[in-house]
């Protein structure tokens, strides 16, 4: 039985599709079986992103609605052996979709593929209670910005009531200008959030470039943000993944107890 | 460590005021108590304090904020010495 992962954040904007979108094809490209579902019906994108759009004949409502079989609405990634994606209907609204059919069609997903990763849409209405009724745990997925942190808390607190446990993505971060004290760090977001962390995208535009052509960025040259969403494939697939190494200073300033160490 | 001395010498970051206003903000969402409901219950609680002892009620500060998940409501008052 495969897992079933929710990525959701709150706020839009913030890049659950473009995580989604990659760390699929890293989990694919790492041998395991993924499903990409875009449960943002009325406003899909996962599929734009993915470089898919031609390709859509049926639907997540489709499925869900007995118009199609599943296998069916599913499509097969060409660039990568065993990557598809379950398209979002863009004409139905989010009403057309209940959470007890999304729990039946991701529990049936969960049969057949390692990984079903869920794309939730923005917001906190009907639309997040559908993508999450299936998932068995959730990717926060937070920029490190005032209001994407205070969307980010609140949704952690909805999934834990709904039973659903989250970790953390910190997504564009940008090393200068935390370094210069106008952004909030990793461990910051962290402290703030205390949420464990899967890792911290830093912002690259070549992530812009490859979004552009419909490709996600793992699947294109080694840029910094693919380097880092395949570290977190690893790890979200158990693989272990050495840590980050920390210098000498650091080292002795926590054994000192001088600075907090990173949950 | 080295960013609290850069905020001594060259004034607070934008990032640790984004910390300070997200600490405070977080605990008034996960409560559900905004700030003028909090200011309501800090006068109602400085009136049952000035019950029993004698208080500058105006000087009664609340506080709610989270750390780690939890979050803690703290009410301080100076006590004013008797005969005063």
């Amino acid at each position: 039985m495969g897992r079933a992962i929710v990525i959701t954040s709150g706020k839009g904007g913030v890049g659950k599709t473009t995580t989604t979108a990659n760390l699929g094809a890293a989990l694919a490209a790492l041998g395991h079986t993924v499903v990409l579902v875009d449960a943002d019906i009325g406003l899909r994108n996962l599929d734009v992103v993915m470089g898919l759009e031609n390709r859509i004949v049926y639907h997540v409502v489709d499925a869900i609605q007995g118009k199609c079989s599943v296998q069916k609405a599913l499509i097969k990634d060409r660039r990568l052996d065993n990557l598809w994606l379950l398209p979002a209907s863009q004409t139905d609204d989010k009403d057309s979709v209940t959470p007890a059919d999304m729990r039946s069609l991701i529990f049936e997903l969960k049969t057949m593929y390692d990984f079903v990763l869920i794309d939730c849409p923005a917001g906190i209405e009907q639309g997040f209670k559908n993508a999450i009724a299936g998932a068995d745990e959730a990717i926060v997925v937070a920029t490190p910005e005032v209001s994407s942190i205070r969307d980010a808390d609140r949704v952690v607190g909805l999934l834990a009531a709904a039973d659903i446990q989250a970790q953390l993505i910190v997504n564009r971060i940008s090393p200068h200008l935390v370094k210069r004290g106008d952004m909030l760090s990793q461990s910051d977001v962290i402290e703030i959030l205390s949420l464990e962390m899967l890792g911290a995208i830093p912002l690259d535009n070549q992530v812009i470039a490859t979004t552009n052509k419909g490709v996600p960025a793992v699947l294109e040259g080694k840029s910094l943000a693919a380097k880092e969403f395949i570290r977190i494939a690893k790890r979200i697939s158990g693989l272990e993944v050495e840590r980050e190494s920390v210098g000498f200073f650091t080292r002795i300033g926590r054994a000192l107890g001088l600075s907090a160490t990173p949950a | 460590m080295w960013n609290n001395l850069k905020n001594l010498i060259y004034g607070k970051s934008s990032s640790s005021v984004a910390k300070g206003r997200l600490h405070l903000v977080l605990a008034q969402d996960r409560t559900g108590l905004d700030g003028g409901r909090l200011q309501e219950m800090r006068a109602e609680i400085a009136a049952v304090i000035a019950k029993y002892v004698p208080i500058d009620a105006e000087a009664v500060e609340i506080q709610i904020e989270t750390r780690s998940r939890e979050t803690q409501l703290t009410v301080s008052s100076a006590i004013q010495p008797r005969n005063a």
